[in-house]
């Protein structure tokens, strides 16, 4: 159990890293929303599995807190994210090498 | 003129200050300070520990021992309220405009969100005296739920009317509970119930429903300023 809580912790800070540096290293507005909460989301996520299975043994009332906190981040994270590309949209901070605008297809006002 | 006028005095009242405070028997130089002298010092001693029975020791010192200033705060926050009521509440009131239309994921994703966060402040409220938090953060993240619906929502309308009542009802719950203090026990908000176990949920007497009490009122303070500064007046 110890191993594994191990595992997903690793692999949360592996999606934060990978994250923190999208958001440095993509070329838009975009990109760096999705770097920023894409990877973050996930990386959160497994670092709290990570303690979940850590807290099997010891904490068993932890569980239910960590639960809560999985569900708040999974809610809000995507949501904020889509509020912001939305927002952006709308403030036509758009990058030029746009291909696809499904926004614009259905009529919406920018 | 004005300008040099108010450095001067800004400068005096230092330097005056400075020189009261500096080497004098009350206010002892960083680090050589005695704490079991003072009253801080008997605050934190472990027979007094044991008479309030809250596990958290600032808990113990603001609702055990200082709940007298506790109500001084409650009541800062409610003449706050007040004044923001006075200047901004009028009668015939509609609610703020949004630039845009928050879409559909925005509004159904903040409503579950309310829920989780209603569930963590009332979590952090009852659990007061037992881990850090207690009725003041617990109120603001009440309020800030209410803040979080006015603005992923372009329909929300607060019940400012039962915000009101609920402060009423618990502000006056809360210094009756106070008085019940001189009935049962020798002092104003004496910890007439028992104490129970350090550490237990059901602990620590009086404190628990004060920390409810508190929360619920820091609460509804809190969302009745957020909803008149976000209400403006109907134009007729």
């Amino acid at each position: 159990m110890t191993i594994l809580s191990y595992i997903f912790l690793i692999i949360g800070a592996l999606f934060f890293l990978l994250g923190g540096l999208g958001v440095f290293r993509m070329p838009d507005t975009f990109n760096r929303i999705q770097a920023g909460t894409k990877a973050t989301t996930l990386g959160a996520f497994s670092i709290i599995v990570g303690v979940l299975f850590g807290s099997v043994e010891n904490h068993l009332d932890w569980i239910p807190k960590l639960i809560i906190i999985i569900v708040f981040i999974v809610i809000s994270n995507p949501v904020g994210s889509s509020t912001i590309a939305k927002a952006t949209y709308r403030s036509k901070n758009i990058p030029d090498n746009l291909i696809q605008d499904d926004l614009k297809e259905r009529g919406e006002k920018q | 003129m004005r300008k040099l006028f108010g450095l001067a005095i800004t400068f005096a009242l230092g330097l005056v200050i400075i020189l009261a405070l500096n080497n004098t028997v009350n206010f002892p130089a960083f680090g050589e300070v005695n704490l079991s002298e003072r009253i801080s010092g008997a605050y934190l001693s472990e027979d007094n520990v044991e008479e309030v029975g809250s596990a958290n020791l600032v808990t113990s010192i603001v609702i055990g021992f200082r709940t007298f200033d506790t109500l001084g705060e409650v009541t800062v926050l409610f003449i706050s309220s007040l004044g923001v009521a006075f200047i901004l509440g009028r009668k015939k009131q509609k609610r703020m405009n949004l630039n845009f239309k928050p879409n559909f994921m925005l509004r159904v994703g903040s409503n579950i969100l309310l829920a989780i966060i209603l569930v963590t402040s009332f979590y952090i409220i009852l659990h007061g005296h037992l881990s850090p938090g207690g009725g003041f953060p617990g109120g603001a993240m009440i309020a800030s739920s209410v803040l979080l619906l006015y603005l992923a929502d372009d329909r929300f309308r607060s019940n400012i009317k039962g915000f009101k009542l609920l402060e009423g009802f618990a502000g006056s719950l809360f210094v009756i509970i106070g008085l019940l203090g001189l009935v049962f026990a020798t002092a104003f908000f004496a910890n007439y119930l028992p104490t129970g176990t350090i550490g237990n949920f059901l602990s620590a007497g009086i404190i628990p429903i004060i920390y409810v009490l508190i929360g619920l009122k820091v609460g509804s303070e809190i969302a009745g300023i957020i909803d008149n500064f976000l209400t403006e007046e109907e134009r007729a």
